[in-house]
């Protein structure tokens, strides 16, 4: 099988003392929704950051193919910009900085790819209004059209869909999917609902205690895997 | 059950008020407060007072009354906007979102610092002495004291700010002034502008106070008629100003209340 295009290897990071990471190993392949599941505080978050570089691990390598995306529970858009703006965003690095000092100065071909962006997260027609003035799904699929219009071979999400409704957050994850099938993405997403994560991903990765103690295809995990994740530490 | 005995007040409070009294009678001592002198010379002021009105509204003193009071409003107009490309270049720097390193972060606080310790009125000395009495002395006093203190507003205000869509653009490899000019400038503009018109309002008023010093506008005028002890051309004057203070006041608070 080819390399995959996310590879993580003995990552290791500690919070003053507290070991959150114990040599983590992670492979997310083009192609694939990799889901992450795991209790608060068994790091998958703290993966996804250190695999970004918000981060700095303590140990560990981490190989990516070109710069990843990521999406965040908080989505983090500029809430006054229009949602083609905030698309626009994701192509700034590589754009020439008098190209890129105001959205005024964006080429006309990136307004096109953005707005193609909108159109394949379903919306287009959305495109003028202001981000803040969107619904939590409809801002969280603005931010994954900013990582498509990064032109991203991965991406990552940590907790995409934490804070929206069900509908809303069946859309999101679905979405996930579809680009990782159809677009040939390599996809991570941090989920905290096991059953979105067996719906759509392909595999599925449980975390406990900064270490991975579970990985198989979404079809062959079942009840007393996912309950495993969530058991209190005393009696695991 | 027996609810738990309350503390008694702490070493450190106990100290702290020490000091505090301590201050206030040193203070009280060192600027000779004194209620009973003021008691006591009510008749001054009412003789002061009794010379200013009525305030001579004839338009031989109100004509270049309101002339002044129109200068006095272009210098703070001035002194404010001319300061806002320093300010903003500065802020961006004394920012800890925004600034490239430790180093430029330090030496931009501290001249900001500096700009804003040195008091309006001594950089108006300043330049009165290069470019001579009058109100350009006043608008390069301001642009110089303005910068100093809108800049550590604008640097707070960008400080204050959810850094997650910075770190967003961030992970996606846009450079820092990237970052800067499409996650953190778009968020604050609503602040900036509020502070903006915040500082306008006060380099209003004290271009008033630069005029004392020579640097044009009805302040300079205000100086005159004491000089010639015109008390009520002088009241005219503070008349004036009055008008004027509160225009500024009100227009900024409608502007600020339409921002949000």
């Amino acid at each position: 099988m080819s390399e995959a295009a996310l590879v993580i290897r003995g990552l290791r990071k500690s919070y003053s003392g507290r070991q959150v990471l114990d040599s983590l190993d992670l492979d997310v392949r083009s192609g694939e929704l990799v889901a992450l599941l795991g209790a608060n505080g068994c790091g998958k978050s703290t993966a996804l950051r250190c695999a970004v570089g918000l981060e700095t691990p303590d140990g560990g390598t981490v190989r990516v193919d070109g710069r990843p995306a990521m999406v965040f529970q908080q989505i983090h858009l500029v809430r006054r910009r229009s949602a083609i703006d905030n698309v626009c965003a994701g192509a700034l690095g590589r754009l020439p900085l008098r190209r890129s000092l105001t959205p005024a100065l964006f080429p006309r071909e990136l307004r096109e790819e953005a707005m193609a962006c909108l159109d394949r997260v379903g919306l287009a027609d959305r495109a003028a209004e202001r981000a803040g003035r969107l619904s939590g799904g409809q801002q969280q699929r603005v931010a994954i059209a900013r990582a498509l219009c990064q032109r991203a071979n991965v991406v990552l999400a940590d907790e995409p869909v934490s804070a929206l409704d069900p509908s809303a957050a069946e859309q999101v994850v679905a979405l996930l999917a579809d680009l990782a099938h159809q677009r040939g993405l390599a996809v991570g997403a941090v989920l905290h609902q096991p059953a979105l994560a067996r719906r759509h991903a392909d595999r599925i990765v449980g975390m406990v205690a900064g270490r991975v103690v579970l990985d198989s295809p979404a079809v062959a995990v079942g009840d007393a895997d996912v309950d495993a994740l969530y058991l209190p530490a005393v009696t695991r | 059950m027996k609810p738990p005995r309350r503390k008694g007040p702490s070493a450190l409070a106990v100290g702290v008020t020490v000091v505090v009294v301590v201050a206030h009678v040193l203070a009280w001592r060192a600027t000779e407060f004194s209620p009973a002198a003021l008691v006591r010379g009510w008749e001054g002021m009412a003789d002061f007072l009794g010379q200013a009105f009525p305030p001579d509204l004839s338009w031989r003193v109100l004509g270049p009354s309101l002339d002044a009071a129109l200068v006095t409003l272009y210098i703070g107009l001035l002194g404010t906007t001319l300061s806002v490309p320093f300010a903003l270049g500065l802020a961006l720097l004394a920012a800890r979102t925004t600034t490239p390193g430790r180093w430029t972060y330090q030496a931009a606080r501290s001249l900001l610092s500096f700009l804003r310790a040195v008091p309006d009125v001594v950089f108006a000395l300043i330049f009165v002495t290069a470019v001579g009495l009058g109100p350009f002395a006043g608008v390069l006093a301001l642009i110089f004291h303005n910068t100093g203190v809108m800049g550590k507003l604008w640097a707070e205000a960008m400080e204050e700010i959810d850094l997650g869509p910075r770190d967003a653009l961030r992970v996606s490899g846009a450079s820092g002034i990237q970052t800067a000019a499409h996650a953190v400038l778009p968020a604050v503009v609503p602040q900036f502008v509020g502070l903006l018109l915040y500082r306008f309002d006060v380099n209003v008023r004290a271009s008033l106070v630069l005029g004392l010093v020579g640097a044009g506008g009805i302040g300079f005028l205000i100086n005159q008629s004491i000089k010639l002890f015109r008390f009520d051309e002088m009241a005219t004057h503070i008349l004036v100003v009055l008008v004027l203070v509160v225009a500024v006041d009100q227009l900024s608070a409608f502007v600020r209340r339409g921002l949000t």
